[in-house]
């Protein structure tokens, strides 16, 4: 049961892409607001019909506008989680559940309801209660049983994390975690949040103004950004401008020079980095390396891959502390690494390292528009 | 005390309300959920009978049914009715004094109502009246309550339109209002104050009972 999507609008918002998310799969739909994740979501649940689409689920057609298939929202079986949740104000969190029931006796309705609240660790007291009287945490339980209520072959959520405290947030993930082991149908996270994404999903579907710009596993999107919009988008924080050389004569290898506003060009490094013969030589272009590349050492550099450094902000934050450096052979040039465990004690701002980079972890991307 | 009076203007707000209500829960729901162009020209229509002087309103009204006007003279041929100087003048003019004391009221009372809860109850496969009965009426109804109450009240204190469509002829379209005027005119004022009081405890019994039904559901939440 692969859910399968493709979007193409112009108006009256700009909307498209394509993705699949497989059963059992957690696909994040990722980017900044207004980036067109939410109405995504909406195109999944029927609830907006886009100019051109077409929408499946296993051999079941949603939404075919070449074929003028449009299944209506009532008819999908979608589990749809709310970004604020979108309980009835008026009805007992019970009664919410009881909504996907309808076509049930009374009585069966409300027996199931209270086996998915239950379900959801929702205590039999709290169960009759309207949702004003219940935490931001206990109505996203709510919400997640009627959208488990409606035995969806889908189930979307809209920035479920968003409105509950870190304390919640937590003991809802687990109970996202547990979802996933018993659940075998796609699920589609909408958020914002890189790192609850990056933890949560199977994949990433980063999206900017309405586009979808770059998918995959969010540890081989932070390992090769398509371009410097995607590494901006997902929170890299180590992105370089440079000009490519070309080859260096080994091969697979080509030479990258690290350049850097208002630098002297006497000084640029020249460094030796993988080769995916992709770039012209003489472009300019954005290169990135993810934190782990960076090692801190406190000696002189000895090799073409160490370059000194200044420390100019050292930040604790709980058991790790966020450096920031800037290299002295490229002023204005900063590094952003993370540290924890006894190499981070005693590091201060104005105190002069080496870096060494990992050069094979470089990844180089084309200079484009956006 | 003007019994008969009584009696006709209950019966004038009561039909006014039945053939009213299900318009005015249409017409505001519609105008609550719908843009489109033209929109406004169709709410300053639903407010007119409201911002006109209710002789004018009426006086359109009597020219427009009157039996020597084309509306007039249909309903008099084809259906063997006459629409003005009777109940049912007066009905028909009720009912059009009072859309906008229905409509609005609704209309506010839809449009308070998150759009995401409808979609919710869309995307958990509840079909058009299933949502109606137990999600949109049950956050409605305090706005429905208080545009059946302000119609009531307001029928049953209609003057101007009352007297320009139906006259004063008693049983038929003398209403208390009318019957007021009458008793002043004729230095009656013993009759007139027990009839003006009636219709002021009504009035302010019938509106505080719906911000009191209002308040109640404001609390429960």
């Amino acid at each position: 049961m692969t859910l399968q999507v493709e979007v193409e609008q112009t108006q009256p918002l700009p909307l498209s892409g394509a993705f699949r998310c497989e059963r059992g799969e957690l696909l994040a739909l990722v980017g900044p607001s207004g980036a067109g994740k939410t109405s995504m979501l909406r195109v999944l649940a029927g609830l907006m019909r886009p100019q051109r689409a077409r929408v499946q689920i296993g051999d079941e057609i949603w939404c075919d506008s070449d074929r003028g298939i449009f299944v209506p929202p009532q008819q999908r079986h979608v589990g749809l989680v709310f970004q604020h949740y979108a309980l009835m104000p008026h009805l007992s969190a019970l009664d919410n559940v009881s909504l996907p029931l309808l076509h049930l006796p009374p009585a069966e309705r409300r027996r199931q309801a209270a086996r998915w609240l239950a379900h959801v660790r929702l205590s039999g007291a709290h169960q009759d209660r309207l949702p004003a009287a219940l935490s931001g945490g206990e109505q996203q339980r709510v919400a997640v049983a009627r959208a488990l209520a409606r035995e969806p072959r889908v189930l979307l959520l809209d920035e479920p994390f968003s409105a509950v405290d870190q304390m919640n947030r937590q003991g809802l993930y687990g109970l996202l975690a547990e979802l996933r082991r018993e659940m075998t149908i796609p699920i589609v996270l909408v958020t914002h949040d890189l790192h609850e994404a990056a933890m949560l999903a199977d994949r990433l579907v980063v999206m900017d103004a309405g586009q979808v710009l770059q998918q995959g596993p969010p540890a081989a999107i932070h390992r090769a950004p398509r371009n410097a919009r995607v590494a901006d988008l997902v929170g890299i924080q180590n992105r370089f401008q440079g000009r490519w050389v070309g080859p260096s004569g080994q091969d697979g290898w080509g030479l990258l020079q690290w350049t850097a506003e208002d630098a002297d060009a006497a000084a640029l490094p020249l460094l030796k980095v993988r080769d995916k013969r992709r770039i012209d030589a003489g472009q300019d272009v954005h290169w990135v390396l993810t934190g782990d590349a960076i090692s801190l050492l406190d000696r002189s550099p000895q090799s073409p891959d160490e370059f000194a450094a200044v420390v100019t902000e050292a930040r604790p934050l709980g058991e790790i502390t966020m450096l920031a450096l800037e290299l002295a052979a490229l002023p204005g040039t900063v590094l952003r690494l993370t540290l924890s465990g006894p190499q981070r004690l005693g590091i201060e701002p104005g105190g002069t390292y080496t870096v060494r980079l990992d050069l094979g972890l470089v990844h180089v991307m084309p200079v484009r528009g956006r | 005390m003007d019994w008969q009076a009584l009696i006709l203007s209950l019966q004038l707000a009561g039909v006014t309300l039945l053939v009213l209500l299900p318009l005015g829960l249409w017409l505001g729901r519609w105008l609550a959920y719908t843009s489109f162009a033209g929109k406004s020209l169709i709410e300053a229509l639903v407010v007119l009978p409201l911002v006109l002087p209710p002789t004018v309103l009426g006086y359109y009204l009597l020219v427009s049914m009157g039996g020597a006007s084309p509306l007039g003279r249909w309903a008099a041929e084809t259906l063997d009715l006459r629409l003005s100087f009777n109940f049912l003048g007066l009905v028909v003019a009720s009912v059009i004094f009072n859309v906008p004391f229905i409509v609005q009221p609704v209309q506010r009372a839809f449009e308070a109502i998150p759009r995401h809860l409808t979609e919710a109850a869309a995307v958990s496969g509840l079909g058009f009246w299933q949502t109606w009965r137990r999600v949109e009426m049950p956050l409605a109804w305090p706005g429905v309550l208080s545009a059946v109450v302000l119609t009531f009240v307001h029928t049953m204190g209609e003057f101007g339109v009352v007297l320009m469509v139906g006259g004063s002829i008693p049983g038929e379209t003398k209403t208390i209002a009318i019957s007021i005027y009458d008793r002043v005119q004729a230095f009656d004022l013993a009759s007139a104050d027990r009839m003006a009081l009636l219709l002021l405890a009504l009035s302010l019994g019938a509106v505080t009972m719906s911000f009191f039904a209002s308040a109640r559901l404001a609390a429960r939440r």
